[in-house]
């Protein structure tokens, strides 16, 4: 006996795929370069806000979103790898994946808005960094945590086609409509979720983003640069 | 004219002793070169892009002179064999590739002078946004030359 159930609800959906627009477009300004760099910095704003959401939404999300329901844990880690572990939504060995890319991308964002290119562009926490060593460090690893991004990435797919072939079981197809059809045993309650935390959730998400950009203004007014308009007179 | 001549020796001699000088002399001036070029790119960035309501005309074409004017001071004698190792201000960001990419060394070098030139020229002209256009490609040319052959820290 198999049913249809809601498996990833619609906010999970639009996080999960603008993540990877979000992360392309990322890519893609960063190794272009020149005036697209304050474009990397406005995607940069777009994914901190799109991993402050899913953090939340990890808590008051529905069901399959929520931390607590395929948070990796040693004894569901041990059942998973000796074969008995029944269930929907992440495995637990998809789970450890689920919290590493997280983490990575917290680290990428973390260490990016503290980061500069050496060029002409910083970001908006550059100026609480205080010694040049520190500065140098932080954007070193702001590439660093990108590579590891690639790394997951890689991981995240090839597991993706092994499930698809080896195992016979389609996974994106329930990231794009969020349905997924299981045998009757596995279906659960599907609580949580709902229009009204979607939107406080954004908003609380966006307001955070806001204060980390222009925040920083009250904190530690910036040089006040556009007094200075005309050259000194040496 | 014995004067003359006394001060040209002690000139060249000082100016070679310059050129040819110990490898963390020629990391010095070079790190200081960029970070005077970062100033005045910085200053560009800020009126240009960041702040136009505050831009001046001569405020920034003063910038892009400063930054023409380092372009081509021949920064190339600074990458004696050996920099690559060694401390100026800090330690040097120099890959040892550098020495064996001559060409796209040169080519980078190059696009950045070339790019440095041609934003002296438009800042001349006053108009913010051929100067943004021109400001951007200056950076990829900076960019150029990171990714081939500067560590990351």
């Amino acid at each position: 006996m198999k049913e249809t159930v809601r498996l990833w609800d619609f906010p999970l959906r639009l996080f999960h795929w603008l993540l990877v627009l979000a992360v392309v477009a990322a890519y893609i300004t960063a190794t272009l370069g020149g005036n697209l760099m304050d474009w990397h910095g406005r995607i940069g704003a777009l994914i901190l806000g799109l991993l402050l959401f899913r953090l939340v939404w990890g808590f008051i999300g529905t069901t399959h979103a929520r931390f607590s329901q395929f948070f990796p844990t040693l004894p569901r880690l041990y059942a998973y790898l000796s074969g008995r572990w029944y269930g929907i939504g992440h495995n637990p060995l998809g789970a450890l994946a689920v919290f590493a890319l997280l983490a990575d991308l917290s680290l990428l964002v973390g260490t990016g808005l503290c980061a500069s290119d050496d060029i002409a562009f910083t970001g908006p926490l550059y100026n609480l960094i205080e010694t040049d060593e520190l500065r140098d460090k932080i954007s070193g690893l702001h590439a660093l945590a990108f590579n590891i991004l690639l790394g997951l990435v890689a991981l995240h797919i090839s597991s993706i086609a092994f499930y698809r072939i080896v195992k016979k079981s389609n996974l994106v197809i329930p990231m794009l409509t969020g349905k997924k059809t299981v045998p009757k045993a596995l279906v659960t309650n599907i609580a949580g979720g709902g229009f009204v935390r979607f939107f406080t959730t954004v908003l609380v998400s966006g307001a955070i983003v806001w204060s980390v950009w222009h925040g920083v203004e009250f904190i530690q007014p910036v040089e006040s640069a556009p007094v200075v308009t005309a050259p000194p007179s040496f | 004219m014995k004067t003359k001549l006394a001060l040209a020796v002690i000139l060249a001699t000082a100016t070679t002793a310059a050129l040819a000088g110990p490898i963390e002399e020629q990391i010095r001036f070079r790190q200081s070169a960029y970070s005077f070029l970062g100033w005045n790119t910085g200053k560009i960035k800020k009126q240009v892009v960041d702040h136009p309501e505050s831009f001046n005309k001569d405020y920034v074409a003063a910038a892009a002179n400063a930054i023409a004017a380092v372009a081509n001071s021949g920064l190339g004698e600074l990458y004696g064999v050996g920099t690559d190792q060694g401390t100026g201000w800090k330690t040097s960001r120099l890959k040892p590739e550098f020495f064996q990419k001559k060409e796209e060394v040169t080519a980078v070098a190059n696009n950045f002078n070339l790019a440095a030139n041609e934003l002296a020229k438009v800042a001349a002209t006053g108009d913010i946004n051929t100067i943004k256009t021109q400001f951007g490609k200056l950076s990829e040319t900076c960019k150029g030359c990171h990714d081939l052959i500067r560590v990351k820290e």
